[in-house]
Order: structure tokens, then C-alpha cells, then sequence
């Protein structure tokens, strides 16, 4: 293998990465952003979502049916428990919803087991991308292609969302200031509710995408949830563009580092976080601690 | 109003009881609990682990089950106290000892992994329990870190390792690159293995380490590319291995190269699918083994679960029957007549005849090759024994985890 391709395959593996921690984070960062909570169960959510993924592929035949509808229920197991459960435990301190969220991972972790049952269950690759690319000769799954592009597309389609649409106007001026949003007349519980969906809706996304690499197994809930607190302390809590840099930049170093220092694979990601805090500790484009 | 204080109090201490009481302990028969056969497991039921540990689970509560039917061992029923570790070494020891303080239970196994093994073991004495291995891999065990309440009833780490070396052999691979689970079992069979390949003059390129829990495979996968070899060996178990294997099939790593692995589990030939075809391994057991003790077996498991039994389903099974042998010859299950009724103590289990030899407590037993193949009657690929190897070769010299000729 050249040089070349070496580097361009690590490249294309690196931003493959990225692209699922990216909706891992920007989800976390969103209902950060607006609810200012830190919410436990976005691991679990992930998992939820490549076994609800899991059981729509099987049943459908098709991939591409589980990787729009798990999100879309997922999303919407996310929005009743705003409604259900958080709505009531706005006046209360951020403990009440770090133990709530918390119980819901339990839950969700918990659910699953009984209806999946305890093992791993295969998600096979869709078949158009089920073959290999050649990069400079090397040959290169197709998959990992797709899944950089994915990333590519939802993270422009993100972005535009919140620049462009109203919902995204409303999120922003929430996350600024929610009693000024209600003040004009707006449901910012409504908002709220949406974006708990939301951001739950992305992590399940990212949990589809992520089973045929990984299999739809228990323990990506909680191998994951690290990762995702990771990204967004780096890019910094509440930023839509601090999840995508915090998602590069771990996806590049867990690649890079795993492969030319592979004793210290483990230890890069948590150097990195260090390193940001210690320089901006509210995050690379967070608001200064 | 009627007072009833002895009711009241009976109530208040059945109620704190059962609030003290873990919630994973399991009691199959409330009855005679002096008399009861007490065997204790704490299992990593959750975490990268926690299939095996399931497994293990699966395997006890049959045999419970059905030697309680039968009256129990010595008259005897069985009472499993089994309880989570997550795999964590510290959280295992904690749990052996509540069930060795709490519930006076001195019989344990199931301890998943050889981390937890490895840190069990020097609390034995004091405890006064025997520890018999369904599973734990890693040679220190009946080698440097042998003591004498431990016996491995299953098929060590360098078993396995000598196993895929004796197919090596056969099959004359010349050049290998080896990746293992950065832990104690992933290193001891690495290392079992290079040592091998170097004795057999195979060129041991290299060797690479992948934390347990790793998602993103690709790394390795480039490395083990770039190595040239002309095959790889996998130490590799739980979702780490699902994902490897499906990771490796993206990259049509088999195409490249032979890929032999430790061990092979149904799990995960299930959690893959076509993915493992043709992935060549050791087998610490297989459902297809052709002995007479595993036919009977398998038709008991499908009778119970509908499907054929797993790895570590046949292994603890295999386990239970050297407790059931060992307790039956000692007339007990106090550890001053339990470990010598077990030294040298022969059994025909699943997978042939087992000797559980008294020099390192190691049960000596046949190694298994076996090629993941796609059968009719399976919706998943099934492990196929392509050759068997007898004891003799298979299990190492005492307290020793390498092999002389």
C-alpha cells in the first residue's frame, strides 16, 4: 500500500467516523442548547434506534425504509417523554434532569433487552452499498463512502435548517432567550418538545447507520454516551458548529492515533477534551465558562 | 384496634430482608436451604462481554433444572446465586465474597472473564470455596498463578491457540499477523500463539492490540493489510468480534488473506451472518462435535430453547458435570474433600473423555477445528469440525502455557 492511499484511506475512515459521532453530538448540543440538559439517554436513544432499525429492515427487506422511519420513531419516543415526563420538571434544578434522563437509559436499556432480546443482532449494509471502491488501487468498503456523505448531507441540511427556516429561527432565539420567544407569543414548550424529538430522532439516525459496522448490540449505548459528552464539551455546549469540529476532530484523532500509536488508542480523545479545556474551557466555540 | 406485633415485625424484617436482598439472586427451591448445593456465579452479563456471560447463565440454569428434576446431586438440590459484574474485576471479587460471607456459598465458576478469574483466585484459600473455570482462558491460571482451590474444566486460552497452530500446520500457512482484545486473555494468546508460529519457523510479522469496546475497526483492519501476511489470528469475543468480523467483510479482508480465530460462537456467527463463512478456527465447543454425551445434550437444549446450544452453553455445561462427578465422589462439597475427589478425576462429557489432571487442575480434553459453513435447516452459518485433535497434543504440560515439541 503507497503512502498515498494509506493516508487517503485513514482520511475517508477518519471522516466516516466523524460523520456518526457527528449525530451523535449535534443532538446532545441541540437539546443542550435549548432545554439546558444534559440528557443521559442519548446513548441509549442511539441503541434504540439500530434496534428499531434492526426490526424495520428485517421486516421490510429493506435498509433504506429503517434508516427514515427508525429515526421518525425514535424521534417521536423522544417528544412524549418531553411531554410526558420533562415538561413537569421545568422549575426544578438541572439534578432532577440528569436522574430522569438517567432513568430513561435504564429504561430504554432495559426494553430492549426484553424485546430483543440479550444478544447482538446482524443489520446487513444496504445492497447498493455492500461492495468495495477502489482509492488509488486500495480496495475501500462503499459503505464508509456513503456514511461520509450522509454525514456531508445532513450536516448542510442542519445548518440550513436552523439559518433558514422558521422552526430554526425559533430554535435559536429559544436557546437565547426562551421567556423573550414565549413573550412574543410563541409555544416554546412546543419548540422544546420538537427538539427533544429532534435531537433523539438523530441519535437513533446515527444508531441505523452505525448497526452495520457495529451489529445492533447493548453495549453501544453505553461505549457511546462517553464519546458524545466528549464532542460537545470540545466543540463547546449549545453550538450546532462546535458538534461538527468536536466530531472531526475526534474522529481524526481516534483514527490517526489508533493507528501509529495503538497502545495509547484509549487515550487520545481524553487528551484532546483536556487540551480544550484547559485552553477555552467552555469549548472551542463555546460561551467562556 | 387489634395489635399484632410478632405479625408486624415478622413483616417489617421479610420486608427489609428482601429490600437487602440483591435482586439478581436467584433461588430455584426455597426449601431445605442447609441442604441446598450452593453454587455461586457472578457472570459479566451486561457490557462488551455480557453475551458470554449469558451463555454461562443459559448453560447452569439448564443443568440445574433438570438434575433438580432428577432429585439434585447427593440428594441435594442445586441453587444458583447468580449476579452481574459488568466484567469488572473489582466488582467481581465483591460479589464472590458477598456470596461467600452473605449465603455460606464455597462453590463458584462462571467468572467471565480472566481479569476477574485472575483476581478471584488468591481469595480462594481464605474463603475455603473451589472455583471451577467454565471459561476463563487466560494459561496463568493452571500455570505462574495456579492455586490449589482452582480447576479449568474448559478449554484454556493456549489450548485454543494450539489448536488453530496444529491447523496452521496442516493447512501450511507461512507468514501471520495476529490482533487480540487488550486485555488478559487477548495478550496470553497472542503471545501462546507467536510463540508457536516461531517454533513451527512461520514468519510472526506482528502483532496489534484494540481495546475492548471498540467500535471503529478500520485501523486494524489497514494494518493487518499492510502487514502482507498470508493469514491473521483473532483473539477477539463479544461485540468486539461482531464488529471486526462485520468491519473485515466490508473490506473483503478474507479475500486477502486466511483469517483464523480462538474461538467461534454461534452468537456471533448469528450477529454476522455470511459475514464469518469461511472463517476458520478453534472451537472450545461446537453443537456438531460427534460424541454420543453431546447428542443427548443438544436434544436437551432444543427441547428447552428451541435452538442448538453455544460455546459457552456446551462449556459450563461440561462444568457442571465435573461439579456433579467431583461432589458425588466426595460424598460433599466442603473444599478439604472436593478438590482431592477431583484430582484425576475422568468424566465423558460433551466433548469426549475430560481428565481433570492433578498436577495443574487443568482438564484435559480434545481440541476442535472447526470452518464456518451455511447449512440447510439454518437461517445462520453453523461451525463445522473439519479436524479433531486429541488431548495429548492439545493440552500443554503441567503448569506450563507452551507447548514442546
Amino acid at each position: 500500500m503507497s503512502t498515498l492511499a494509506l493516508l487517503l484511506t485513514q482520511v475517508v475512515n477518519a471522516l466516516s467516523q466523524s460523520a456518526l459521532l457527528f449525530f451523535l453530538g449535534v443532538g446532545l448540543t441541540l437539546i443542550f442548547g435549548i432545554m439546558r440538559i444534559v440528557n443521559f439517554a442519548h446513548g441509549a436513544l442511539y441503541m434504540l434506534g439500530a434496534f428499531v432499525g434492526y426490526s424495520l429492515a428485517h421486516w421490510a427487506g429493506t435498509f433504506w425504509l429503517a434508516l427514515v422511519l427508525a429515526p421518525l420513531i425514535v424521534g417521536a419516543v423522544g417528544a412524549a417523554f418531553e411531554l410526558g415526563i420533562l415538561r413537569r420538571l421545568y422549575r426544578r434544578d438541572a439534578s432532577a434532569f440528569l436522574l430522569v434522563t438517567f432513568g430513561l437509559a435504564l429504561v430504554v436499556t432495559e426494553a430492549v433487552r426484553l424485546i430483543w432480546g440479550p444478544d447482538a443482532l446482524q443489520v446487513p449494509a444496504p445492497k447498493l452499498f455492500s461492495g468495495v471502491v477502489f482509492l488509488l488501487g486500495e480496495p475501500f468498503p462503499a459503505y464508509r463512502l456513503f456514511l461520509v456523505a450522509a454525514g456531508a448531507v445532513m450536516a448542510i441540511a442542519i445548518w440550513q435548517a436552523l439559518e433558514r427556516t422558521r422552526l430554526g429561527l425559533l430554535i435559536r432565539a429559544t436557546s437565547q432567550n426562551a421567556e423573550m420567544v414565549h413573550a412574543l407569543g410563541i409555544d416554546v414548550n412546543l419548540v422544546r418538545s420538537g427538539v427533544f424529538g429532534i435531537g433523539c430522532g438523530l441519535a437513533a439516525l446515527g444508531g441505523v447507520l452505525a448497526a452495520p459496522l457495529v451489529t445492533a448490540s447493548h453495549a453501544m449505548a453505553s461505549t457511546v454516551i462517553i464519546d458524545a459528552f466528549v464532542i460537545v464539551i470540545i466543540g463547546g455546549m449549545g453550538s450546532f458548529a462546535g458538534s461538527l469540529i468536536g466530531a472531526l476532530l475526534v474522529g481524526f484523532v481516534q483514527v490517526f492515533g489508533n493507528y501509529y500509536l495503538p497502545d495509547f488508542a484509549l487515550a487520545f480523545m481524553y487528551l484532546l477534551m483536556l487540551l480544550v479545556l484547559v485552553v477555552r474551557p467552555g469549548g472551542l466555540l463555546g460561551k467562556e465558562a | 384496634m387489634t395489635i399484632r406485633p410478632r405479625l408486624t415485625r415478622r413483616a417489617v424484617v421479610a420486608g427489609t430482608g428482601a429490600a437487602v436482598a440483591s435482586p439478581w439472586v436467584w433461588t430455584s427451591a426455597r426449601a431445605q436451604a442447609g441442604g441446598m448445593i450452593k453454587i455461586g456465579m457472578p457472570l459479566a452479563l451486561t457490557g462488551p462481554l455480557g453475551s458470554v456471560g449469558q451463555q454461562q447463565k443459559r448453560g447452569a440454569e439448564l443443568y440445574a433444572k433438570l438434575q433438580n428434576e432428577k432429585g439434585g446431586i447427593l440428594g441435594r438440590k442445586i441453587e444458583l446465586l447468580i449476579e452481574d459484574t459488568v466484567g469488572n474485576p473489582a466488582t467481581c471479587v465483591r460479589k464472590a465474597q458477598e456470596m461467600v460471607e452473605r449465603y455460606d456459598c464455597r462453590l463458584l465458576t462462571g467468572i467471565t472473564l480472566s481479569s476477574e478469574a485472575l483476581a478471584i483466585v488468591p481469595k480462594l484459600a481464605e474463603w475455603n470455596a473451589i472455583f471451577i473455570s467454565s471459561d476463563n482462558g487466560d494459561g496463568r491460571l493452571t500455570a505462574e498463578s495456579f492455586v490449589p482451590n482452582f480447576f479449568r474444566a474448559n478449554t484454556s486460552g493456549p489450548m485454543g491457540a494450539r489448536v488453530v497452530s496444529l491447523y496452521v500446520k496442516q493447512a501450511k500457512i507461512k507468514s501471520f499477523f495476529a490482533l487480540g482484545l487488550d486485555y488478559a486473555w487477548g495478550h496470553n494468546s497472542v503471545q501462546v500463539f507467536e510463540d508457536e508460529m516461531k517454533r513451527l519457523k512461520v514468519n510472526f510479522i506482528g502483532k496489534v492490540f484494540a481495546p475492548t469496546g471498540t467500535k471503529d475497526y478500520s485501523t486494524y483492519i489497514t494494518k493487518i493489510r499492510q502487514s502482507g501476511a498470508e493469514g491473521v489470528y483473532l483473539v477477539l469475543a463479544g461485540d468486539d468480534n461482531n464488529a471486526f468480523l462485520a468491519q473485515a467483510a466490508q473490506y473483503q479482508l478474507a479475500s486477502k488473506m486466511a483469517m483464523l480465530t480462538e474461538q467461534i460462537e454461534l452468537v456471533a456467527l448469528r450477529a454476522v451472518g455470511d459475514a464469518s463463512v469461511g472463517l476458520i478456527g478453534s472451537a472450545r465447543y461446537a453443537f456438531t462435535i460427534d460424541t454420543p454425551a453431546n447428542k443427548e445434550f443438544v436434544e436437551l437444549w432444543k427441547a428447552e430453547h428451541k435452538t442448538v446450544p453455544d460455546t459457552f452453553e456446551g462449556e459450563q455445561w461440561q462444568c457442571m458435570k465435573v461439579f456433579e462427578a467431583g461432589i458425588t465422589k466426595a460424598g460433599g462439597i466442603e473444599a478439604d474433600k472436593l478438590r482431592p475427589a477431583l484430582e484425576d478425576l475422568t468424566i465423558e462429557s460433551v466433548k469426549g473423555k475430560v481428565l481433570m489432571r492433578k498436577c495443574d487442575h487443568q482438564g484435559v480434553q480434545k481440541g476442535f477445528a472447526v470452518k464456518v459453513v451455511k447449512k440447510e435447516g439454518f437461517d445462520h452459518p453453523i461451525p463445522e469440525v473439519i479436524s479433531t485433535f486429541p488431548a495429548e497434543q492439545t493440552t500443554p504440560p503441567c503448569n506450563k502455557m507452551t507447548y514442546e515439541d
